[in-house]
């Protein structure tokens, strides 16, 4: 394997660790000494907004960029596709299909660009 | 113990989670082949997979191995990189705080963004339910399991599948299906729209910061417009 070079086994057992102590830290801490923790009420009335905020934060990256390029041009097979498959959920709104639909829009989309 | 309530609860959490299973196998199966692809061992990845489940911390964290990345910057960008997750236990776990800690820091660590999306819109309010812990449970656990099916596969065999198949994309799909049904109203509406393009615009930040910046700007955005929309009905009203 040529990709292979350098990565020392002693590193990658380290670093299982600590992803572990990181994801640990990060996930759970609030579930372990939460509750002696108050937070003001309006953060918290704020935080009912994160899940939605987040989760459109981890899609709009995906959907609208290339790499580091934003890519806004029709070209753009993962936004139409993204934007087709929105538009199939608020009709249809049943997920599993959502994401066959989008899949199949996405591949029919990338084939028919690969032959023009 | 477990009572028809707890049973109707967990399947409850089940087939509302079902239809993203399929979406976190196919993103845990990018991460697998980009663990081996990069350099790791199948066992290592294996490992790597089974207790971490954080795949953007795994993917994060491949470069930084490749380039003999000191231990702690490696610690550090991982942290950095899982951010969003404290706001997410901040508010899932003041459902569960009856539980002893075990069970509480087992559930907090497989708790991902998909769970939280979910149960947040079945159980919006914090107060005592029997069917709160069943249903995590049945949104959890097959998550768990969908996401190390998907990272095993990856790992094994997935030198065979095409990079332009666009797996991965078939998570982003899942997520905008479980975001949708968040968006109610116009604060919220607002909030998405902004949180979406902050982190493309603030993509190039270091360790994924893009995303907490972008996050922080839409929580505020739909305060901000919930707190003027309440003034502007009192006003007319």
């Amino acid at each position: 394997m040529p990709d292979a070079i350098n990565m020392n086994t002693f590193d990658v057992w380290a670093t299982i660790v600590v992803l572990v102590l990181a994801t640990a830290a990060t996930r759970s801490t609030f579930w372990l000494v939460g509750h002696h923790i108050t937070i003001p009420k309006r953060v918290n009335e704020m935080l009912r907004f994160a899940p939605a905020c987040a989760l459109a934060a981890i899609i709009a990256p995906d959907l609208l960029m290339d790499g580091a390029q934003v890519q806004f041009d029709p070209l753009n097979l993962k936004l139409l596709s993204g934007i087709a498959a929105t538009i199939f959920y608020l009709v249809r709104r049943n997920m599993l299909q959502t994401i066959v639909f989008g899949m199949l829009v996405f591949t029919g989309l990338r084939l028919l660009h690969v032959f023009q | 113990m477990s009572t028809s309530v707890q049973r109707q609860s967990f399947r409850e959490g089940l087939l509302l989670g079902a239809p993203t299973l399929v979406g976190i196998a196919a993103w845990g199966m990018v991460v697998g082949i980009a663990m081996v692809k990069s350099g790791l061992s199948v066992t290592e990845a294996s490992v790597m997979t089974l207790l971490v489940f954080a795949g953007s911390a795994q993917l994060a964290s491949l470069p930084l191995l490749a380039a003999h990345a000191p231990i702690w910057v490696i610690f550090a960008t991982a942290l950095v990189v899982n951010l969003r997750f404290v706001i997410f236990s901040a508010l899932l776990a003041p459902h569960f705080a009856h539980l002893p800690w075990r069970q509480r820091f087992a559930l907090g660590y497989i708790s991902g963004d998909i769970a939280v999306g979910l149960f947040l819109q079945r159980y919006p309010l914090e107060t005592p339910d029997p069917g709160k812990v069943p249903f995590l449970k049945g949104l959890i656990y097959p998550n768990w399991t969908a996401w190390q099916v998907g990272s095993l596969a990856g790992i094994f065999l997935g030198a065979a599948i095409p990079a332009e198949w666009g797996l991965g994309f078939a998570g982003t799909l899942a997520i905008i299906c479980v975001t949708v049904p968040l968006v109610l109203g116009r604060a919220a509406l607002c909030g998405v729209l902004v949180s979406g393009a902050v982190a493309v615009a603030a993509f190039r930040l270091p360790y994924k910061l893009g995303l907490l910046v972008a996050v922080l700007a839409g929580m505020v955005t739909a305060m901000a417009v919930e707190e003027l929309t309440e003034k502007w009905t009192k006003k007319h009203a």
